[in-house]
């Protein structure tokens, strides 16, 4: 399987990996994107199974990067990983078609609920 | 949870310092603990080295989340969250650490006051941070990690401000 990760933080990508490898979930292969617009073209060229992506992020953000993905026709699993997990954000997510929003900070458990219900 | 405080709308202190804590352990470790810091009210950050970031919070309800760490305590959060020792940390790792942990800590707080609003990207500097003329301090938490200082505000729109006020 490949993971896409999209995030304008270096550190941040690192703790997503660091997690996905404490949730039993290490074995994939990861890419790696630093906004919105960069992820856009890299499901293009990369094919990822799953996009784990940032809201915020400057070029374009997450909720703008799923919206051109489903415009597009692109189907991949997609889901959040951000700071705000509130239920209006949540149900934006949602609506937008994303498979789920994990809010920071989050642990090892919250990232493996959330990929079993992709994987 | 939010209060009013003398006709503006802040997040509670309890709430501040609750989501402060959550976000540095989950980042740190269950065994870095923040701890409190008697500070005389209205002192200046009294960190020599400083880094500080910031993120604005805009629609349902306005303020700006600030974080201001000293330096060695900056660098050694850039460290564990790269899981690196602190000397192989670069200071674009501080100041993208210093930006997340404000991020987190904004982007929580946002989630507990009215909305809808939007959070902005965090601004980072080396050094303390600055605050408009126009915004009034609402909360103040200072604290102390690994003999560092570490401090979290929260700033909203002074009352008539053409900032668009507090409600």
């Amino acid at each position: 399987m490949k993971i896409l990760i999209a995030d304008d933080s270096r550190v941040m990508r690192q703790i997503v990996i660091r997690t996905l490898r404490q949730a039993g979930h290490g074995g994939h292969d990861i890419v790696e994107a630093e906004n919105g617009r960069e992820a856009l073209e890299m499901v293009r060229s990369e094919a990822p199974d799953l996009v784990l992506s940032d809201w915020n992020m400057p070029e374009m953000n997450g909720i703008d990067c799923l919206a051109a993905l489903r415009a597009s026709g692109s189907e991949v699993a997609f889901g959040f990983v951000t700071s705000e997990g509130s239920e209006e954000m949540r149900q934006r997510a949602a609506s937008a078609g994303a498979a789920f929003l994990i809010a920071k900070p989050f642990t090892p458990e919250a990232f493996d609920d959330a990929l079993r219900t992709v994987l | 949870m939010s209060v009013l405080t003398d006709e503006v709308e802040a997040p509670a202190e309890d709430d501040v310092r609750a989501v402060t804590e959550d976000v540095w352990l989950a980042l740190l470790g269950e065994e870095e603990v923040l701890l409190p810091r008697q500070v005389p009210s209205g002192s200046p950050f009294d960190a020599t080295g400083v880094w500080s970031a910031a993120v604005t919070v805009s629609g349902g309800w306005q303020g700006v989340v600030t974080v201001e760490l000293q330096e060695d305590a900056a660098r050694l959060l850039g460290a564990g969250m790269l899981d690196l020792p602190a000397a192989e940390v670069a200071d674009a790792d501080v100041a993208d650490a210093v930006g997340e942990l404000v991020n987190m800590v904004g982007g929580n707080l946002k989630s507990l006051m009215p909305g809808p609003s939007v959070l902005s990207l965090p601004a980072v500097a080396a050094g303390r941070a600055v605050f408009a003329s126009d915004v009034v301090e609402v909360c103040r938490l200072d604290l102390a990690w690994r003999g560092g200082p570490v401090r979290v505000c929260v700033h909203v729109p002074r009352p008539g401000s053409s900032n668009g006020g507090s409600r």
